[in-house]
């Protein structure tokens, strides 16, 4: 339903220009909930606020229904703004700013009245109607904003990192508060994040930005296991970086070597990045198939569930293993230990980024 | 592509409204200004470019000694404003409610309340009998009564910056021994000094701009500058005039430019 | 009763005591020079006319009675005071012209200015700043050069052959009011600026988001949240308009008077001087009704619910 074609933004002219989308492309389909991620500064926002109207694009095209809306102004636009300051009006009462779009619209006062109630039930404020709207906590900001949003019936739904101002337990709880209102509507959802969690638990699919450029689009359980670059590898999860030799379909890793993983198919030989998720590095000697190095134990860290070994290879890349504490288990390894580690081949992913 | 799309900080209308402004602000100064430059007497008879009027205004005796009256008033009733308006922003801020706060900060700012030529008035009756009874006729009625309207001006500023600075410097003082006095003195007045800087300023041209003031109130003989100025445009409409205003234009810019600069220089 | 909430109580006092110390001087001298005055000016506006100026301490309240009242000479019938009921008139009604003529043009400026990227912004408020500190009898003259018979535009419309003899513009309700539009024109830029350049911008971003047009956004989300700087620069502009003395002198003359130019008659020429105080105690009066509106308007009911 929205389809954004190279679509580019630049401030200022000139030499002090600065690009902060680089031609990008992406589809989104109706009823998605569709996720922006990436570092503060990486154009995530930047797009927001080209799909809401509030910035012309320098180039591309933003495809609405067939249509071409790049230069069309905000208030025409069949898409709303969750603000991440909310951007309550403080003059108003919360009812006042939910019907407000309608208002706007010029819609009849019944009708208005109407559609209040029913998205005030909606984000359960119905008993704060007549309250202005700086009396209001930040949970209860976020409902009315995200009424005032909904009011109005929007195509697209923007929500501009609409929980970042929330601490961490009402954070939770809006963020199955706001899948559930997706489902319930059937809304296509945008939604900005440089919260990883967030988006993971969130999201339908999740585009992964830095520096203006998209870097993946991907479902969760996709990006997580698949990233495409050392980036997106790098910023959602934890991962261990390892420079290895990829050599006639086997990859090297200090002397080790294994098959080259399936779908890896690299043009050319020589050395390469392989990542591994910490939670894959085996202490021992694991699978037949697996690279197995040996390692020194540097720091051993406790987490409840796990725990995470630093360690150093030979040539000293660092390491990082994660391992599930059992129940009355000893110690798994001891600081100064060299320890037998494996990689099992199926976990090992070669990155195209020629940089440690 | 069309950058200017849809801006939402532009209105229709506006900056033509706004240039419209600066436009109608601008031009009858200039157009004083540029005639001040006529070599001519007569204002409107072109005559050529020529300083001769400022010439002439330095060395009008009259014009002088009302320069020499309006600075000396103005410095003065600055100087006094200014201590006593800082003295009673320090009693009026920073402090739980006390009994008479309210009265004090609304006493302070009455003559702002009441148009100038009622206070005016006001006082004439008053000085006129104690110039009567006395016999002296110097600047000191000037000065009380400048002094008078621009401790309102001169508190303003002072109690802005008092209310705006953080009261824990002073704790964090006396923290570490300081006493009272040398907290003051060390941290609250430095502190405080842009504030006073400002109320001085804003006093000073205050006083110096008066007309109606200084107007009903000079022994005969005495003039300030706007009073010169104001009898000199009864009697007769001449370059030196826009010579003079011209020169106090001047004064204005620099005081401007000058605060300006200050405040640059701190940010 | 125990000893602490005495000591306390003691210590807050000598705090007070101190603080009315401090403030002092400048307590006593508006006491002196201002407050007392005014106390005299009540005092001298129920008193009979003196032959040469000044009162005879005789009770009258003959003062009051002509600011709106004329006694016939010859047969003492009370009849309204039309001269001084239109120089009341045109106090109040040129001095609403000239806060509306500065909102037509303060407004979209301070809107202007608050809109520029900083280092414009400072250009654009210090060409407002400089008016602003200039004397404000300089201004007067330089807006009088424009209008007066031999004035710039006089002279512009003869020598295009728009007419044929100068028109007079000077010593009218229209010289007054331009007059007092131009001096006091930056009183109301400066305070909307202030209230426009804290605006949240984010706010009517989130207007036109939601299908605001332009007109409706500036109707129900830009304009009520600016409101207190709008109104604190019409009072700004409305209380010195109600007073003014110098800028109606020079361009109304005679002809064009305003209050405080009637005030100041009562004791020069026409020397009457109860009627020039209780006209002063109206004119006061009048301000302070301003004043007070204006605090019933900026506190309490603001933002108050609209539709």
């Amino acid at each position: 339903m929205l389809d954004i074609r190279d679509l580019t933004k630049q401030f200022g002219k000139g030499d002090s220009a600065v690009t902060a989308l680089h031609q990008v492309s992406l589809s989104i389909a109706e009823g998605e909930f569709f996720t922006l991620l990436g570092p503060s500064g990486c154009g995530k926002t930047t797009l927001l606020r080209l799909i809401a109207g509030f910035e012309p694009p320098s180039g591309g095209a933003l495809v609405l229904d067939g249509k071409d809306i790049a230069l069309m102004p905000p208030n025409q636009r069949p898409v709303n703004t969750v603000f991440q300051s909310y951007a309550l009006f403080p003059h108003m009462t919360v009812a006042q700013n939910v019907g407000f779009a309608l208002e706007a619209q010029g819609r009849p006062k019944a009708e208005v009245a109407r559609v209040v109630e029913k998205m005030l039930a909606l984000v359960q404020m119905t008993h704060l109607r007549d309250r202005k709207s700086a009396a209001l906590s930040g949970g209860q900001q976020q409902r009315v904003a995200l009424a005032r949003a909904l009011a109005p019936q929007p195509r697209i739904l923007l929500l501009d990192e609409p929980l970042s101002a929330l601490d961490m337990k009402l954070r939770k709880e809006m963020q199955v508060e706001l899948k559930r209102l997706q489902q319930e509507t059937g809304l296509t959802f945008i939604f900005v994040t440089h919260d990883q969690e967030e988006a993971l638990t969130m999201s339908d699919r999740i585009a992964v930005m830095n520096g203006g450029r998209l870097q993946q689009i991907a479902s969760p359980r996709e990006l997580y296991d698949l990233p495409e670059n050392r980036f997106v590898a790098s910023f959602i999860g934890e991962s261990n970086f390892l420079m290895a030799q990829k050599l006639a379909g086997m990859i090297e890793i200090e002397g080790s070597k294994t098959a080259l993983p399936s779908g890896f198919a690299a043009a050319y030989d020589g050395p390469v990045i392989v990542m591994i998720r910490p939670e894959h590095v085996v202490l021992g000697q694991g699978p037949s198939d697996a690279i197995r190095l040996t390692a020194q134990v540097e720091r051993l860290v406790y987490f409840g569930t796990d725990t995470h070994i630093h360690m150093r290879l030979r040539d000293g890349t660092p390491l990082v293993a994660r391992v599930q504490n059992a129940l009355r288990g000893g110690a798994i390894a001891k600081v100064g230990d060299s320890v037998p580690v494996a990689f099992p081949q199926d976990a090992l992913r070669l990155l195209p980024d020629t940089e440690a | 592509m069309a950058e200017r799309a849809f801006n939402i900080r532009r209105l229709p209308g506006v900056a033509t409204l706004a240039i419209g402004c600066f436009v109608i602000l601008y031009i009858p100064m200039v157009i004083l200004v540029g005639n001040s430059f006529n070599a001519g007497k007569v204002i409107g008879h072109w005559e050529g470019v020529s300083l001769h009027w400022y010439v002439a205004a330095l060395h009008n005796e009259a014009f002088l000694a009302a320069a020499q009256t309006s600075l000396l008033l103005a410095t003065l009733a600055a100087l006094i404003a200014t201590i006593t308006a800082t003295m009673a922003a320090l009693a009026t801020t920073r402090a739980a409610d006390f009994r008479g706060q309210g009265a004090i900060h609304l006493i302070v700012n009455q003559p702002l309340m009441v148009p100038e030529i009622v206070l005016a008035i006001a006082l004439l009756i008053i000085l006129a009998q104690v110039k009567q009874a006395t016999g002296y006729t110097g600047l000191g009625y000037l000065i009380a009564a400048h002094t008078t309207f621009c401790i309102p001006f001169a508190y303003m500023p002072i109690r802005a910056r008092l209310e705006g600075m953080d009261l824990s410097l002073e704790t964090a003082a006396a923290d570490l021994y300081a006493s009272r006095f040398y907290t003051f003195r060390r941290v609250t007045l430095p502190l405080l000094a842009p504030g006073i800087l400002a109320g001085f300023m804003l006093a000073f041209v205050v006083s110096l701009d008066d007309v109606v003031m200084s107007d009903f109130l000079k022994s005969p003989g005495q003039e300030t500058l706007p009073t010169y100025l104001m009898g000199e445009l009864r009697r007769n409409l001449t370059s030196e005039i826009y010579a003079i205003s011209s020169l106090l234009l001047l004064i204005s810019v620099l005081i401007v430019a000058g605060s300006w600069a200050a405040t640059r220089k701190k940010a | 009763m125990g000893e602490a909430p005495n000591t306390e109580r003691d210590a807050q006092n000598a705090d007070a005591r101190q603080r009315w110390r401090l403030a002092l001087p400048a307590v006593t001298i508006i006491m002196v020079f201002s407050i007392l005055p005014l106390i005299v000016v009540v005092l001298y506006s129920v008193l009979t006319p003196g032959d040469y100026g000044n009162v005879r301490w005789v009770f009258s309240t003959e003062g009051w009675f002509s600011v709106l009242f004329e006694r016939d000479i010859f047969d003492d019938t009370l009849s309204l005071s039309d001269a001084h009921l239109t120089i009341l008139a045109r106090s109040v009604g040129l001095s609403l012209l000239t806060t509306a003529l500065t909102l037509i043009f303060g407004v979209p400026t301070a809107w202007f200015i608050a809109t520029r990227p900083p280092a414009a912004r400072a250009f654009w408020l210090f060409l407002v700043t400089i008016p602003f500190w200039t004397n404000l009898l300089v201004r007067t003259i330089a807006v009088q050069e424009m209008i007066r018979s031999e004035g710039v535009f006089n002279r512009l419309f003869l020598w295009l052959g728009l007419i044929d003899q100068p028109i007079q513009m000077m010593f009218t309700n229209f010289a007054v009011l331009l007059g007092m539009a131009y001096v006091f024109l930056p009183l109301m830029v400066l305070p909307v600026f202030a209230a426009v350049e804290k605006f949240d911008f984010r706010l009517a971003e989130a207007g036109y988001d939601l299908y605001a047009s332009r007109l409706f956004c500036l109707r129900k989300v830009i304009l009520p949240l600016v409101r207190p700087g709008i109104i604190a620069g019409s009072i700004l502009v409305f209380v010195p308009s109600l007073g003014a003395y110098v800028t109606p002198r020079i361009m109304g003359g005679g002809k064009s008077m305003m209050l405080g130019n009637l005030i100041e008659m009562q004791f020069g020429q026409g020397r009457n001087w109860p009627l020039g105080a209780a006209l002063s105690i109206t004119l006061t009066l009048l301000v302070l009704i301003a004043l007070i509106y204006y605090t019933r308007l900026t506190s309490g009911r603001q933002g108050r619910s609209h539709g």
